[in-house]
């Protein structure tokens, strides 16, 4: 008898290792594991082996549709009659499914149905009682007891009520107990931080790609990288090439590509994700690292989807040796974004867009090709497009005749755009406070000497001179 | 005019939105409000508006001497122009609120030449024109007929194409001429193949259904594609296009003198003489004996003089080269029954085997055996010669037939040992033993022919055949149907026809089955009228047994694949006032559309199964009594289900959607329908155990109906066949431990074991060759001749007519690959073997495969696997490589060896 057991158990054993492993916090997973097999050895003579739905196995990597109800991919990827007839031949399967569905529910014996189902879920909601306490699982013994922990600090060992559905249970999930019984009756199925959910933006920015003022070649390229291959797919395909995975962002502070990033994320309909790269530094040890990949994750998840990181030089600079382990814990947060960017698993349509204004400092491994594919230089403006800012920002001012704002795009100033807002904005706020409607151009001229003051403090002044 | 300009600015600021021109007239209209935004354009774009506005004004002045020049500096602008990959060209977007004026101006001009480059123009303009139901475009090119097209850019084509699409149907509808819309697509069509673009190439064509148009365009360089592009689309045609698109590529592989490749589509269409005609068009004798191999790989009987040639052709060497195969795989080393079942791994419970029916499992022992050592020509078992019980004595009654007629199948293919080794039996005293011999001659000879016609000599002789002993004539019937399968013999006829009306009803079928793999897909009009002569003319009682079964499907093979032409079969049986009609009606159905993956046919096989549970319900509603005499009526829904597999195994769409389906009937359907699906499953994808597959049946193989356990363990074996899969091979050991009481499933079990491991791993029972692309009849006859029976399992197959899993023989084929020198002697080569990768339609010239291991011939190809040349040393004569392929020597490779 045991020979036969232990092979046919291996493989569970084994996952469930990994899934214990995955989940990091659950030490004592294996051995109990074990154990709650062996005792079900005992059981009556006729038990079939064990259903193909074991709890206790991580199965976050197909979340979505279930592998065996997954429709085929449909090749090639051009715009051609296969590919149409190929969708169309889905289709079809598809409505033939639905018909068959239709068609025996509509046999199916009427007007009991919905009783009997509205009166199942009042006995399990009975059952459920209320209220529900929140635990965490913290093992599985078997197919129908857990070890659940709960926030008030002791374990127990609950059996599992046979309506909750296994194939959500994993150590670590957070699970509803019975008031009394402590047993598990539900299971709640977000999982992910909610540090994540917050990053995931529900409103659009409001910038667009209109009020951007120039970076035409700026924009052309990170539509060709990031929006065209969610978009058209087929395109690439056709040139048989594959699209860019992620572009960078760089250039002097001020220049835009912040702004760019939000005119992206008006513009488009992926689920778009922002971080910046200081919130990936964490106070504890592997919680960087974890929030790496839960984000993408998510991204996965929700594909397609555009994840932009801001200030990617606070976790990206080169690594060096470092005693220090908050050096390390940051090094370490970068590595798995290295993995995460080009590493074993496709990321499928997950577009990374990262910004930074110290490419220099960033790790050559993150900006290697194949990671980040695009880097797009932003410059400080020239004549035209600080021309074209200028009128961005004062569109909406109320201006004085005398206002010429040629004077000042003449100007030889190394001004970014950021600091062409600034005049504007200081300009206004120098009308103010002379009560005034109207901007003149005298205000220009100061704001312009203020910002400018500003601007070149610290540096010292006339050494190139 | 400002309004206008406001508009491009406007325009301008919605250059992120390029792609989407609806939202540009929305912009339109609010920003006329606005205050102008002129600025915004950057220099050279403002330049270059001004510029275009200009020459658009001296268009619209009189002086008509200036319209040349403007117009070509329009076209200059608009040719030159390069932008984003989908945003507008900054010339047209800027023409675009002048085109009005411009379309208004066409009508007033006087000048020929000059109305013929302004239509020119617009016709270009046209294109960015959001209103897809004007084909203005199109309008505008008809209007200037031009010879070059493609200097507007690829667009430009592509959006023609489409438009010519749109006007072709519209003009269709109306009945109005499509001439010139021909004209102007054949003019497009060399375009398209100079750019790589075969596909738009033929989708245009076939828009305009006349892809018979397509040879004369084709070049050296672009047949190839456009071809594998045509024939990847045959599925998923309807019917007279599919036809239409099989014989275009035929046409042009015979065009380029890819004689191999015309001969598979030869073959797919089914047409002999165009096969014939193929075959003799053959001049070099090497092309000529691959050509062979081809057409004997699908059992197709050709005639020929050239004796080397008809010794390719009558699949004489399989054997040998199979033997070939297993001595340089190691395969040769004879496995017992203990050695599949690896009992040493079994766990057995307090002595549990003794009591299990050893007669039961010497049976299966006796299949095991037989599977596993198929072809090899020895085994450990029955062809043991100095024992002194032999095995055959170990079985008892029936099982002894199959005992002795296994020995056919262990010396499969090799015609002169395997009857010398039958011979014994023949002069047994044993009744079921010389049974089992005549049996075991027509196995020995199936898939191959022999000039001495060894099995009809044997099996056709009169005292056989008319024999008193109704267990020897079955048998020889069988045997007949075996060894000739897809044969087409028409002197069969005589010799099996009269067995049609004999009293035994079993016979009766059987003949018919045998008729029936005789001549599958061939539709013969004798065949078909003397099988529903018999149906008409025999009792309703007797068409109630069990064994009538056979008779629709003897029937129904007769027109596998031929669609239509099974119409008037199903019209006469409608005659039938039987529930059988119903029965015989779907079976004939599903074979005349193997393979097709019809959805239409699908539908209709789905609501056969709807119809069901109503009829149940208002049966138990009647009375109970009479549900027991009505039993067996509903079968038809089980062979629906099966019909669905069958049809939809031809295309790799459905035969993955189908899946789902199967779920679905799962749950909603009643035990007969729930009986058939795991069989369905399995013949979806014989020899090809995907995961989610046989997860799927190992959940079913614990049922609560045992007959549903019993077939998802037969399809286990059947989705396994002849792969080794090793973790299908555990799930079954799993099941002996759980079944060991119950001895009808463990002797499906022990079946499903030696299927697994057919052949030793080197044979499978996939109806598809040469690249998944050609179905062989023979084996779906074969395989559909089992499923049939196992719908009744406890009747047949787990009864005492077990041995009907001999007709899986048929569909057995060694899925290896063995190259020959020009001499048809095997020679060793390395080649690549890996994953197929679908390249249809793909940009470059990407692999065939992927992860790929270098292996040396012989090798042994798994499903959905291909192998290609390491080097060009050789030159392989078939375009797939798969089963016997002659290599030639490549002159340029000893060229470059020497320098």
């Amino acid at each position: 008898m045991v020979p036969a057991r232990s092979e046919h158990e291996q493989p569970q054993l084994i996952r469930g290792l990994q899934g214990n492993a995955q989940s990091g916090l659950n030490q004592g997973g294996p051995p109990g594991d074990k154990d709650g097999k062996d005792g079900k050895k005992d059981k009556p003579k006729y038990e079939p082996p064990p259903p193909p739905p074991r709890p206790g196995r991580k199965k976050r990597r197909q979340q979505g549709p279930d592998a065996t109800s997954k429709l085929p991919t449909v090749y090639p990827n051009a715009r051609c009659k296969l590919k149409m007839l190929r969708m169309e031949r889905i289709k079809d399967h598809l409505l033939l499914e639905e018909e068959f569905v239709q068609n025996q529910e509509a046999l199916k014996p009427t007007g009991t149905t919905d009783d009997r189902a509205a009166e199942e879920r009042m006995r399990v909601d009975d059952m459920r009682g209320s209220p529900m306490g929140v635990g965490n699982l913290e093992e599985m013994i078997d197919d129908d007891h857990a070890i659940v922990s709960s926030a008030t600090g002791p374990e127990y060992y609950v059996s599992i009520m046979s309506f909750v559905d296994k194939d959500l249970l994993e150590p670590n999930a957070t699970v509803l107990l019975h008031h009394k019984s402590v047993s598990i009756v539900g299971v709640l199925t977000e999982a992910s931080d909610p540090l994540i959910t917050v990053m995931k933006l529900d409103k659009a920015p409001t910038e667009s790609y209109a009020d951007i003022g120039g970076l035409e070649q700026q924009i052309q390229e990170v539509r060709e990288a990031v929006e065209i291959p969610l978009l058209h797919p087929e395109l690439y395909e056709e040139m048989g090439i594959k699209p860019p995975k992620g572009v960078i962002l760089y250039g002097s502070p001020g220049t835009g590509k912040t702004l760019l990033a939000k005119a992206v994320a008006n513009q488009t309909s992926a689920t778009f994700l922002r971080i910046v790269g200081s919130e990936l530094i964490q106070k504890y040890l592997g919680d960087g690292p974890r929030l790496v990949r839960q984000i993408f994750q998510v991204a996965a998840e929700h594909a397609p989807s555009i994840v932009f990181i801001d200030e990617i030089d606070a976790i990206g600079t080169k690594r060096y040796e470092s005693t220090s382990g908050g050096e390390r814990e940051i090094q370490r947060t970068m590595l798995e974004l290295l993995n995460q960017l080009d590493g074993f698993d496709d990321r499928g349509d997950v577009k990374v867009v990262m910004a930074t204004n110290k490419i220099e400092t960033l790790d050559p491994a993150l900006i290697r090709p194949g990671r980040i594919d695009r880097k797009i230089l932003f410059e400080n403006p020239d004549q035209n497009t600080k021309r074209k800012i200028f009128t961005l920002h004062t569109s909406k001012m109320s201006l004085a005749e005398d206002v010429e704002l040629d004077e000042f795009i003449s100007q030889k100033d190394d001004l970014s755009g950021a600091d062409i807002k600034a005049i504007c904005t200081e300009a206004g706020l120098l009308a103010l406070r002379e009560r005034r409607m109207r901007v003149q151009m005298a205000d220009f001229r100061s704001a312009r000497e203020r910002v400018l003051k500003t601007k070149t403090e610290g540096e010292p002044e006339g050494l190139y001179l | 005019m400002a309004n206008e300009k406001e508009g491009a600015g406007a325009l301008d600021k919605g250059k992120g939105k390029a792609t989407e021109a609806p939202k540009k007239d929305d912009a339109v209209l609010k920003d006329a409000k606005g205050e102008p935004k002129e600025e915004e354009l950057s220099e050279e774009d403002q330049q270059l508006k001004s510029e275009l506005e200009m020459l658009v004004e001296r268009l619209k002045e009189f002086d008509t001497n200036l319209y040349t020049p403007a117009m070509e500096a329009i076209k200059n602008f608009i040719r030159t122009s390069t932008s984003s990959m989908t945003a507008v060209p900054k010339p047209l977007k800027f023409l675009r609120p002048h085109y009005e004026d411009l379309a208004g101006l066409y009508d007033k001009w006087a000048h020929q030449d000059q109305k013929l480059m302004l239509a020119d123009v617009l016709s270009v303009l046209g294109m960015t024109y959001s209103d897809d139901d004007r084909q203005e475009s199109l309008k505008y090119r008809l209007l200037s007929p031009s010879n070059d097209i493609g200097a507007w850019g690829h667009e430009y084509v592509r959006h023609l194409a489409l438009e010519i699409g749109t006007m072709y149907n519209k003009r269709q509808e109306k009945e109005e001429d499509t001439q010139e819309l021909s004209d102007l697509a054949l003019s497009l069509v060399p375009y398209f193949l100079r750019h790589n673009a075969e596909a738009d190439a033929v989708d245009l064509l076939s828009e305009l259904e006349m892809i018979d148009q397509l040879p004369q365009y084709l070049d050296e360089n672009t047949y190839a594609r456009a071809c594998l592009y045509m024939v990847s689309m045959v599925n998923l045609l309807p019917f007279p296009d599919d036809i239409a698109f099989l014989r275009t590529a035929h046409d042009i592989y015979r065009q380029y003198d890819k004689l191999t490749q015309a001969v598979v589509l030869a073959i797919r269409l089914n047409d002999p003489d165009l096969i014939r005609d193929d075959f003799n068009a053959a001049e070099d004798p090497l092309v000529k004996k691959q050509i062979a191999f081809i057409i004997a790989r699908q059992q197709i009987w050709l005639e020929t003089e050239d004796d080397e040639v008809a010794e390719c052709l009558n699949n004489t060497k399989l054997s040998a080269m199979f033997q070939y195969m297993a001595k340089e795989l190691n395969l040769a080393e004879p496995r017992t029954p203990d050695d599949i079942y690896k009992t040493h791994l079994e766990h057995q419970r307090g002595g549990a085997s003794s009591n299990v029916d050893s007669a039961r499992h010497n049976l299966a022992s006796t299949f095991v055996n037989a599977f596993v050592n198929a072809g090899f020509g020895q085994d450990k078992l029955v062809l043991v010669e100095d024992e002194a019980s032999p095995w055959v004595y170990k079985n008892k009654e029936l099982g002894k037939l199959s005992a002795a007629a296994s020995t056919g199948l262990l010396m499969l293919w090799d015609v002169d040992m395997g009857l010398s080794a039958i011979d014994k039996y023949t002069y047994s005293d044993e009744i079921p033993i010389r049974a089992g011999a005549h049996f075991g001659i027509g196995l020995v000879n199936s898939g191959i022919r022999s000039d001495s016609d060894p099995a009809l000599a044997l099996l056709g002789e009169q005292n056989v055949l008319d024999r008193e002993n109704a267990v020897i004539r079955m048998s020889a019937i069988m045997g007949l149907g075996l060894a000739y399968a897809g044969s087409h013999r028409t002197e069969l006829i005589d010799y099996l026809t009269p067995i049609l009306n004999d009293g035994n009803i079993q016979l009766c079928a059987l003949a018919a089955l045998s008729l029936g793999l005789i001549f599958v897909g061939s539709s013969n009009g004798d065949v078909s009228s003397a099988i529903l002569e018999t149906l008409f003319a025999r009792e309703p009682a007797e068409l109630k047994d069990k064994w009538s079964r056979f008779l629709s499907l003897g029937l129904a093979l007769l027109f596998v694949s031929r669609q239509e032409e099974a119409e008037t079969t199903i019209e006469t049986l409608k005659a039938i006032d039987h529930p059988f009609s119903k029965h015989t009606q779907v079976l004939v159905n599903a074979c005349a559309y193997a393979g097709t993956g019809n959805v239409l046919k699908i539908q209709s096989m789905l609501h056969l199964c709807n119809e069901h549970i109503d009829k149940a319900d208002k049966e138990k509603d009647k009375d109970k009594d009479s549900k027991e005499a009505k039993e067996g009526d509903d079968i038809f829904q089980a062979y629906a289900v099966l019909a669905i597999a069958l049809i939809a195994m031809g295309e790799d769409v459905g035969q993955e959607m189908v899946l789902r389906q199967f779920g679905h009937l799962m749950h909603y359907g009643e035990g007969v329908i729930r009986k058939a699906v795991p069989l369905a499953m399995g013949l979806v994808s014989a020899s090809n155990p995907q995961m989610r597959v046989y997860d799927t049946l190992s959940r079913y193989s614990h049922d609560n109906d045992n007959d549903v356990a019993l077939n998802a363990i037969f399809a286990m074996g059947l989705v396994g066949a002849g792969t080794n899969n090793a973790r299908l091979a555990q799930l079954l050991r799993s099941l002996v431990s759980y079944y060991h009481r119950d001895e009808n499933a463990l002797f499906m079990v022990r079946i499903a074991q030696g299927l697994l491991h057919m052949g030793k791993g080197a044979i499978s029972v996939n109806p598809f060759h040469t690249d998944r692309q050609v179905m062989s009849r023979v084996s779906v006859a074969g395989l559909l001749t089992v499923l049939v029976s196992l719908v009744d399992a406890k009747s047949f197959v787990l009864s005492d007519a077990h041995y009907l899993l001999f007709f899986l023989v048929p569909a057995m084929h060694p899925r290896f690959l063995v190259t020959l020198d020009e001499e048809l002697k095997p020679l060793a080569v390395n080649v690549r073997v890996g994953q197929a990768v679908d390249i249809v339609g793909q940009a470059g010239r990407p692999k065939t495969i992927t992860g790929w291991q270098t292996q040396s011939t012989p090798v042994l190809l798994a499903y959905g696997e291909r192998a290609e040349l390491e080097d060009e040393q050789y030159i392989a004569l078939n375009s797939s490589m798969e089963g016997l392929v002659i290599l030639k020597k490549n002159p340029e490779w000893q060229a470059e060896q020497d320098s």
